[in-house]
């Protein structure tokens, strides 16, 4: 049969072995990575339509979150802020800016503004806001410094895994309610460990890892 | 489970109960029904779609999947803010609006969802003084009225589109002529309502247009009870019933559970009186007189079938024997002593039961109550009412409220007028369908066609009645108008829209109002002057609680405190109905009912009504000619099921097939457990009607019985009917109905056809045979010390399979990790289900599927046994085939903590959370259906098509499916482009939407679901009670917060639901209960849902008197229920049984433990 076969031949079966398991694992790798959350959401930071900066009202000027997310400690969902809410302020400062004036259209006009939406979950996901932010989790947890971004992007991968981190560890993240917005609020591991720990005892917190607690 | 093919009896341990003819004779196509584990045709897949095709064309769509590898980017999508920020808007967070549902005798105090500007789900206003919060069937499923695609959009002229300028001109036209002539020669023709708005328009526009002629009409005559009170005292009056005060009652044909009006109120106070624990035994007793079957008839401790025509000579005899008991002077009330004496006896009726009948009432004198219902004539209501007056029961258990008092004209008056007079004349219809569902013999429909007819149509529909002449304007849903009610006991409650007219619809109000021609047309302001009025100021305070509230009992009409009885019209009344001759083989009779469903045909196009088994006959999307096995017999006829007995498919016959043809493997239908029931035709005088042949259990003989509502054509719709939803189910029965006939007809003529039509009923769907699942016992058995212990109900267990003691652990193999979970939970989440309470009303079934967007699967599916509710009504007979007992259970998933479902999923789709409940993953189901031949409870429902995404007669298409091409584009096209949308027509798929609750995931094909306790509901007050609580530890949700949608909707407040880990919650309470059971618990899955065992409370002097027919037989296999200190004198087939107590399942040691070897 060494007609047929060369000797090459013998370790043929071998290699083709090594090859194909190479190959599973660079597929199996490359798919848990590009195709998660972790690579297709994390860092998605859209345009959009008004150059509203973050970092100017959250950072610089201090704005609390729940100025213009106002219903975020009483619904599932954050609100965007309506041309209603900038309109507040930007009636008296700078109410002629040109960068502004889709945001005036908006008001006088009452003609909607579509921002671009960034962080969204799928719909057999019932996450809830309210029940985060009441029992201390920030939101720098979930969206990251926003208060340090001109042009908000997704920082989290918000995927399952993510979830369930906080859900099984929950005394790793919580924090007491008075630093739920304060995004720059600092504790070393340690210490959040042991104030951790004190919370979830205080507040009675059992962050469900079951399936009930997001999918219904 | 054994898979012999023993028969069902021999398998039977428990006590007797059977669903359908078939299963109680232990016919073979029953036991090959039952024997699957899913229905046999279930599991059949019969796409069109070739394997070849299949693989085809799954390669074509991955080479587009690869294509469009940028699908694995997200798609940019927008969020749109307000403008401008509503004040008190906050984006998902329901808002509740209180309302009512508008009847024909009164209204439903509702409290209506509203996710973000469309309402969702229909609740009842717990805080109206005459409601707990439930409802029924009918206010559940009116909200996808709201959304129904076929209703009627647009204003029609001669059936063509118009605009609603051109509309409104119309009307001020006719406004103007009809000020000019002062109302000459205009007719209006409206429903009945209790709305005093519309009575004060009405009057108003009566003053300014005298000569108009007003005219009012509905097929079901709910009106007669105000007629007959009216008639009786000589003052415009209508009687309401206290049942909670009544101890014994007395229906003359009188459905209160179901068919009556208010059915919501009735079940409330009828269910207050059969909530019994051992501390307070007392409970009511029902006397049920009926033709029909039904689910008063169910609920009733001594139920006496006679025909409809016969039910008033039964109420004379009840009555004479009460004036005679009571030893009343003849002159109270002149000549009705003769009157009744010459009235004649029902025949066929045992004088004994109407004897002890009467002494029961004479013994309640003052706390008893006599109804007659809205399918009796006048006479047997002056009856029922001159028992209530000879017992002292006025102002008691029946007070009479004074209404207002509107005369009008009859339909057959309106047609008279319409043929006769001549000249143009205008006619107005408010609602209603008359041209469908008038009497037959006036030929309504012929009568408006006439040249010089105009016709202005308010309808909801296109059909029937929509004008070929003239207007057809669309009415607005309730949930649309503005408009007011006033409930039955005399509460006014405002009707508020929760969304502006989906397609510029119009009130009634409205529509009066432009007519008369008043400066002030808007609903809205129109009411708030009604209000102001009633008031005597302009309090805009008073009209915001009023709106607030949802009622308003200030200026409620006092019950009439001092009324007399008109001997003379009793007399005269009775004297007349006295001519009917008495039902017998010769001279059978036809009683038209209104559909426990679709009603008088106005929920038609409602498919989850359409779709909700019949409490009765479990018939679903059809009317039948219902009949007793007796009569059944004399004709041939019986419940069939594939071809037995030389039936034969006519079309199939045509096509060249024989009867063998059907049994031949391929076509045997037998096998199918299909029913194939025989078309009958039945003859009314001149009139013919045909429909398939049902035979009901319990049914008086010599009767047939026809629903009335379906069998719709002739409609203006595109499709040519009432709706796509509504079309070609049933016949058309108001075709055979004239004025002599209204409620029934006698001298009715039948004939049997060779045609078959095939029927769909759920009477077998998840039958759990050969094990008992009901516990029913008497009063003197729960009441005697001896036996009324706390294993009452549990003492009618079956026994364990045989062995299981010997296993260590008692027999539970694994440690249950609940047990470890549990520990650490808040709540543990438990129901009970009162099985007294119960009448089986159907509530709770639509209000499900209204909160957990359950689809409609259709007929054809159907048949299958592929119907996704949620809720399982199932329904018993027990006894004597001719005048069985019936009893109800709702079966839903029952929780186990020990959970058959869960250990047998491969993909871990189904587990369970700490608090209890088994939760259901649908995005990790891959649809095995092991959880579901593994559940002992057949509960678990699987979505075999893409309900939500497909039209009902195109589920078998796919996108795949290479003959599918719409609108000139490959349906596999379309689909790429957006997968998101089914092939639902636009219209339909644009409305539909809106009616799903946002917070319940739509499933999609290829998933299982089940009942989930509401978890959403769970979720939301557990989260609700997270926010509240913020720092602190108060997490725990108080007892009563939560509500299921099923325990919300049960007018009887037959469910619970609660913490079961809260010694003081309602449902721990019941549960302690001795009444308080687990179904199956034999089998140590220990569920979450148990039940409470039903008590009866029959009169012992009755000739019917007997225990439960079931319980009867149960104790005639040798059972007896352990008595204290009575132990081991019975007579046991097995010797495991002695030394233990009274355990957990202690029943096993008092049943002979026969059968059921595994």
């Amino acid at each position: 049969m060494s007609d047929v076969f060369p000797r090459w031949t013998n370790k043929l079966p071998l290699r083709i072995i090594i090859g194909l398991g190479v190959l599973g694992a660079a597929v199996t790798m490359g798919v848990t990575y590009y195709f998660t959350p972790k690579y297709t959401r994390v860092g998605y930071q859209p345009v959009q339509p008004v150059a509203f900066s973050h970092a100017i009202h959250a950072g610089q000027l201090g704005m609390d979150c729940r100025y213009c997310h106002s219903h975020v400690e009483k619904s599932w969902f954050s609100n965007i802020p309506s041309a209603s809410t900038c309109m507040n302020c930007h009636s008296k400062v700078l109410p002629d800016d040109p960068k502004l004036a889709l945001v005036r259209d908006s008001y006088h006009n009452n003609k909607p503004i579509e921002w671009v939406q960034i962080h969204k979950l799928p719909d057999y996901v019932y996450f809830n806001h309210s029940v985060h932010v009441n029992r201390g989790v920030s939101c720098v947890e979930c969206h990251g410094r926003v208060d340090q971004m001109d042009e908000v992007k997704h920082a989290k991968p918000l995927s399952m895994g993510f979830c369930l981190e906080c859900h099984r560890n929950p005394e790793k993240y919580i924090r007491p309610l008075d630093k739920i917005t304060d995004l720059a609020w600092e504790i070393s591991a340690h210490d959040q460990l042991v104030k951790g720990k004190e919370l979830v005892k205080e507040w009675d917190i059992k962050s469900s890892d079951h399936c009930s607690a997001c999918h219904r | 489970m054994n898979k012999t093919k023993s028969t069902t009896a021999s398998r039977e341990t428990g006590p007797k109960y059977w669903r359908s003819l078939d299963q109680l004779e232990g016919a073979p196509e029953f036991s090959k029904w039952v024997d699957h584990e899913f229905p046999s045709g279930a599991e059949a897949v019969t796409d069109p779609v070739s394997r070849r095709n299949f693989v085809k064309l799954m390669s074509a769509s991955f080479l587009l999947a690869g294509l469009g590898m940028s699908g694995c980017r997200r798609p940019e999508e927008k969020i749109i803010p307000f403008a401008k920020q509503p004040h008190d808007y906050v984006h998902g967070q329901a808002k509740h609006f209180a309302s009512a549902m508008p009847t024909r005798t009164g209204a439903i105090p509702l409290l209506v969802k509203q996710d973000d500007g469309r309402p969702t789900k229909i609740e009842g206003n717990s805080e109206h003084p005459d409601s707990n919060g439930g409802t029924n069937a009918a206010a559940q499923a009116s909200i996808l009225n709201l959304y129904d695609p076929d209703r009627a959009t647009r204003f029609a002229k001669d059936r063509i589109s118009s605009t609603r300028t051109l509309a409104l001109d119309e009307i001020a036209a006719i406004a103007t002529a009809a000020a000019k002539n002062r109302g000459e020669g205009l007719h209006i023709l409206s429903g009945h309502a209790d709305s005093p708005t519309r009575d004060r328009v009405r009057a108003n526009l009566l003053r300014k247009l005298p000569k108009a002629k007003w005219h009012e009409y509905e097929p079901i005559d709910h009106d007669v009870h105000r007629r007959a009170a009216t008639k009786a005292f000589g003052l415009p009056v209508k009687p309401y019933y206290h049942l909670d005060k009544a101890e014994r009652i007395l229906t003359l044909d009188c459905d209160f559970i179901g068919s009556e009006e208010d059915s919501h109120v009735s079940v409330r106070q009828f269910a207050k009186g059969r909530k019994i624990d051992p501390q307070h035994p007392e409970m009511n007793r029902l006397y049920a007189v009926e033709a029909l079957f039904t689910l008063t008839g169910a609920a009733a401790d001594h139920r006496l079938r006679v025909p409809a025509s016969a039910v008033h000579r039964v109420a004379a005899q009840i009555a004479l024997k009460v004036l005679a008991g009571l030893g009343i002077a003849s002159s109270k009330f002149p000549g009705v002593k003769d009157t009744l004496i010459a009235h004649g006896a029902a025949g066929g009726v045992d004088p004994k039961w109407i004897d002890v009948c009467a002494d029961d009432l004479m013994s309640s004198k003052g706390r008893c109550v006599v109804m007659a219902g809205q399918g009796q004539s006048e006479a047997t209501h002056l009856l029922a009412l001159l028992m209530n007056v000879a017992l002292g029961n006025i102002n008691k258990t029946v007070t009479l409220r004074k209404v207002s008092e509107n005369k009008s004209g009859s339909i057959g008056d309106l047609t008279k007028a319409l043929n006769a007079e001549t000249g143009k004349k205008t006619l107005v219809i408010l609602g209603g369908n008359p041209v469908y569902d008038a009497p037959a013999n006036l030929e309504f429909g012929e009568a408006i066609e006439s040249e010089e007819v105009t016709t202005l149509r308010l309808g909801y529909y296109e059909d029937e009645s929509t004008p070929k002449n003239g207007w057809n304007i669309p009415q607005a849903h309730y949930l649309e108008s503005w408009g007011d009610a006033l409930t039955s006991d005399g509460t006014a409650v405002p009707v508020q829209p929760l969304m502006a007219p989906l397609f510029d619809g119009m009130t009634e109000i409205e529509l009066l109002a432009r007519l008369a021609g008043e400066a002030v047309f808007s609903p809205y302001e129109l009411t708030r002057a009604t209000f102001f009025a009633r008031l005597g100021s302009r309090s805009e305070d008073a009209w915001k609680k009023f709106l607030h509230d949802g009622y308003d009992t200030a200026g409620a009409a006092a019950p009439m405190k001092t009324v007399k009885l008109i001997s003379r019209v009793v007399n005269e009344v009775v004297r007349v109905a006295n001519k009917e001759a008495n039902v017998g083989p010769d001279l059978r009779e036809v009683i038209f009912y209104a559909d426990s469903k679709i009603d008088d045909g106005r929920y038609n196009n409602n498919g989850w009504l359409q779709e909700a088994p019949d409490p009765i006959t479990k018939l679903t999307w059809d009317n039948a000619v219902l009949m007793s096995p007796t009569t059944a017999n004399e004709l041939g006829l019986k419940n069939m099921r594939g071809f037995k007995d030389g039936f034969h498919d006519k079309a199939f016959k045509e096509a060249g097939g024989t009867v063998a043809d059907f049994h031949d493997g391929e076509h045997n239908l037998t096998e199918k457990g299909e029913f194939h029931q025989e078309v009958v035709t039945l003859k009314l005088g001149s009139r013919t009607i045909s429909g398939p042949a049902w035979v009901v259990p319990g049914m008086a003989d010599n009767v047939f019985a026809c629903a009335l509502g379906y069998g719709r054509d002739g409609g203006a719709t595109v499709s040519g009917g009432t709706g796509r939803v509504g079309d070609g189910t049933g016949f058309n029965a108001y075709r055979l109905r004239t004025e002599e006939s209204l409620k029934y007809g006698l001298d009715v003529k039948v004939e049997r056809t060779d045609a078959t039509i095939q029927l769909a009923s759920t009477q077998e769907h998840g039958t759990i045979d050969g094990r008992s699942l009901i516990r029913e016992a008497n009063l003197d058995k729960f009441t005697d010390p001896d036996t009324g212990h706390g294993d009452f109900a549990k003492g009618m267990n079956m026994p364990h399979p045989e062995g299981i003691e010997d296993l260590p652990n008692g027999g539970i193999a694994y440690k249950n990790p609940l047990d470890e979970l549990r520990k650490n939970a808040t709540h543990s989440w438990g129901m009970v289900i009162d099985m007294n309470s119960c009448v089986g009303c159907n509530a709770c079934v639509l209000a499900c599927q209204s909160e957990n967007n359950v689809p409609i699967v259709g007929k054809e599916q159907v048949v299958k046994g592929r119907e996704m509710h949620w809720i399982r009504m199932d329904r018993y007979f027990s006894g004597d085939v001719h005048n069985p007992q019936m009893a109800h259970q709702i079966m839903v998933c029952q929780h186990c903590e020990a959970a058959p479902c869960e250990n047998v999923c491969p993909v871990n789709a189904t587990v369970h959370d700490d608090e209890g409940l088994n939760l259901m993953i649908y995005n990790r189901c891959v649809g095995t259906r092991y959880c579901s031949n593994n559940c002992p409870y057949k509960v678990r429902r699987f979505n075999y098509f893409d309900y939500n995404k497909r039209p009902l007669n195109d589920l078998y298409n796919s996108p795949l499916n290479p003959l599918n091409r719409k609108d000139g584009e490959w349906e596999l096209k379309r689909w790429a482009k957006d997968r998101s949308k089914g092939n639902i027509a636009e219209d339909q798929w644009d409305l539909l939407k809106l009616a799903k609750n946002p917070s319940v995931t739509v499933r999609m094909r290829g998933v299982m679901e089940k009942c989930t306790y509401c978890i959403q509901r769970i979720e939301g007050a557990k989260i609700a009670q997270k926010v509240k609580a913020g720092d602190s530890a108060d997490v725990k949700v108080p007892d009563g917060t939560i509500k299921t949608a099923c325990q919300q909707a049960c007018p009887a407040e037959a469910i619970e639901f609660g913490n079961i880990d809260d010694p003081k919650s309602k449902v721990t309470v019941l549960k302690a209960q001795a009444r308080d059971y687990e179904v199956l618990g034999y089998l140590k899955t220990k569920p979450r849902t148990t039940y409470l065992g039903r008590v009866r409370n029959p009169n012992k002097d009755m000739p019917d008197y007997s225990m439960p027919e079931t319980y009867k037989e149960w104790v005639g296999q040798g059972n007896h229920l352990q008595t204290h200190g009575h132990e081991g004198d019975h007579d046991h087939d097995h010797g495991h049984e002695d030394g233990h107590k009274h355990s957990d399942e202690g029943g096993h040691k008092a049943t002979t433990g026969k059968g059921d070897h595994h």
